[in-house]
């Protein structure tokens, strides 16, 4: 676990880096486009000089491409998530995945399906100051997740650590658990790039922890829909690769810090 | 931007190697095995010591390995006051032959009685890395039949059931008497 976490800790690093080197590179450009014309001109002028920056706002909605193909290569796995997120500020976005798998688990000793839907729900900080009218975004967000399925036991073998009597054979007689449920929290972190128009390609991984599990009578949930892979402890990780649409709705006027400090002084 | 992507990569595909790390650990309690313990017919509370007992599983080639150090002929030979011997997960019932003095060159002296242990099972999940392990309940009516293969007389004198539920291999779970 110590390797993740430093992982994610070296992941923070470099986001921090260079946020703050994009962060000083546009405050530098704005003084120095500044300065010159306070010395000569009137602050009135100044704030005519610095052109209309407009943010958009509106939905984004896309699919998983990773869950999306993995049906075609791996005979174990069908599923599909769709993403969707919406602009609530400047920085602050609300996002939302909601999404079906169908994973069969081939574990040494047991072979167990697992079916069910899981809907996501939270929302993305971006942390990416953009250029003009750039529109990228590297995310860190928290989501809440909630899973309904169902578990089947398909074959188990029987673990004896004395071989005398033989190999023993597989079983099959094993049972379908359903109505489970199982929900989780996740730290999200990914980018998503507009690659032209309004279409945005990303992708991101998510850190979760499992917060409640209703594990079925005489089995365990070895696999939960959203969650992905269950491990000893109560942790978790996911990996998606999005494509999606920005579906514009309204713009808002971006404020530049520097251009409002200026003002009140006239 | 990208040196963002490259860590945002090597981060997942280090997730990924850490899949398939989950061994069954040996200290697991798993499929257990049939623990009897000897006493001494005079004075039941003792514990006694076989002498060179092989136990053979019926239509097995082989004895079972008590002694894992041993030579071809004494790896199947204890002189301990118990045993532990696997029963068989997918049948209701296990049939050993225990030879006493097996091992004699004078054949005369080896005594063979054989057990036939009535049981029902349960496979009981475990863990993803175990998979399911078996229990035993001996049967109430009928624990095991005992008969004497050959004419060389009885040597077990009583056998009692000391617990019928054969789930951990800490406990004796049937007394021999001889």
């Amino acid at each position: 676990m110590s390797k993740y976490i430093f992982s994610i800790c070296l992941l923070f690093t470099v986001f921090l880096i260079q946020a703050q080197e994009i962060a000083t590179d546009t405050v530098k450009k704005e003084i120095r486009k500044t300065k010159p014309k306070t010395t000569v001109q009137t602050a009135e002028t100044i704030t005519d000089s610095v052109p209309v920056k407009k943010d958009r706002y509106g939905l984004r909605v896309g699919v998983d491409l990773y869950k999306l193909t993995r049906g075609f290569y791996d005979k174990d796995y069908k599923g599909i998530e769709f993403v969707g997120d919406f602009r609530l500020t400047k920085k602050y976005y609300i996002a939302a995945e909601l999404g079906i798998e169908d994973k069969t688990t081939d574990d040494d000793r047991l072979n167990s399906t697992a079916t069910g839907t899981y809907i996501k729900g939270g929302f993305d900080y971006n942390m990416y100051n953009n250029w003009l009218d750039m529109e990228n975004l590297i995310t860190v967000g928290l989501r809440g997740g909630f899973s309904t399925f169902s578990q089947e036991l398909n074959s188990y073998k029987i673990y004896n650590p004395d071989q005398y009597w033989g190999e023993i054979p597989v079983n099959t007689d094993g049972a379908k658990y359903t109505g489970l449920t199982a929900a989780w929290a996740e730290v999200a972190v990914g980018m998503k790039a507009k690659v032209f128009n309004n279409v945005f390609v990303g992708f991101g991984v998510q850190l979760k922890l499992l917060l409640a599990n209703k594990d079925p009578d005489g089995f365990e949930n070895l696999y939960i829909p959203g969650f992905n892979r269950t491990y000893d402890g109560s942790f978790g990780v996911g990996f998606n690769y999005t494509v999606s649409y920005f579906i514009p709705l309204y713009k808002k006027q971006v404020i530049i810090p520097e251009a409002e400090k200026k003002a009140p002084k006239k | 931007m990208k040196k963002t992507l490259y860590f945002l990569l090597v981060f997942t595909f280090g997730l990924s190697s850490c899949e398939k790390d989950d061994i069954c650990d040996a200290n697991t309690a798993t499929t257990p095995r049939l623990i009897i313990s000897f006493y001494d017919i005079k004075t039941p509370s003792v514990k006694q010591n076989v002498t060179r007992l092989k136990v053979v599983g019926k239509d097995q080639p082989e004895g079972i390995i008590f002694n894992e150090g041993g030579t071809d002929v004494t790896k199947y030979l204890t002189s301990g006051d118990s045993i532990a011997i696997p029963l068989k997960t997918n049948e209701d019932s296990t049939t050993f032959s225990f030879i006493l003095n097996s091992d004699n060159p004078n054949p005369q002296l080896a005594n063979t009685d054989e057990i036939t242990f009535n049981y029902s099972r349960q496979n009981v999940y475990v863990s993803r890395a175990c998979g399911f392990k078996t229990i035993y309940k001996l049967n109430t009516q009928i624990p095991f039949v005992k008969t004497d293969s050959g004419t060389d007389g009885i040597w077990m004198q009583d056998v009692r059931v000391n617990n019928p539920n054969i789930e951990f291999e800490n406990e004796t779970h049937v007394k021999i008497y001889f």
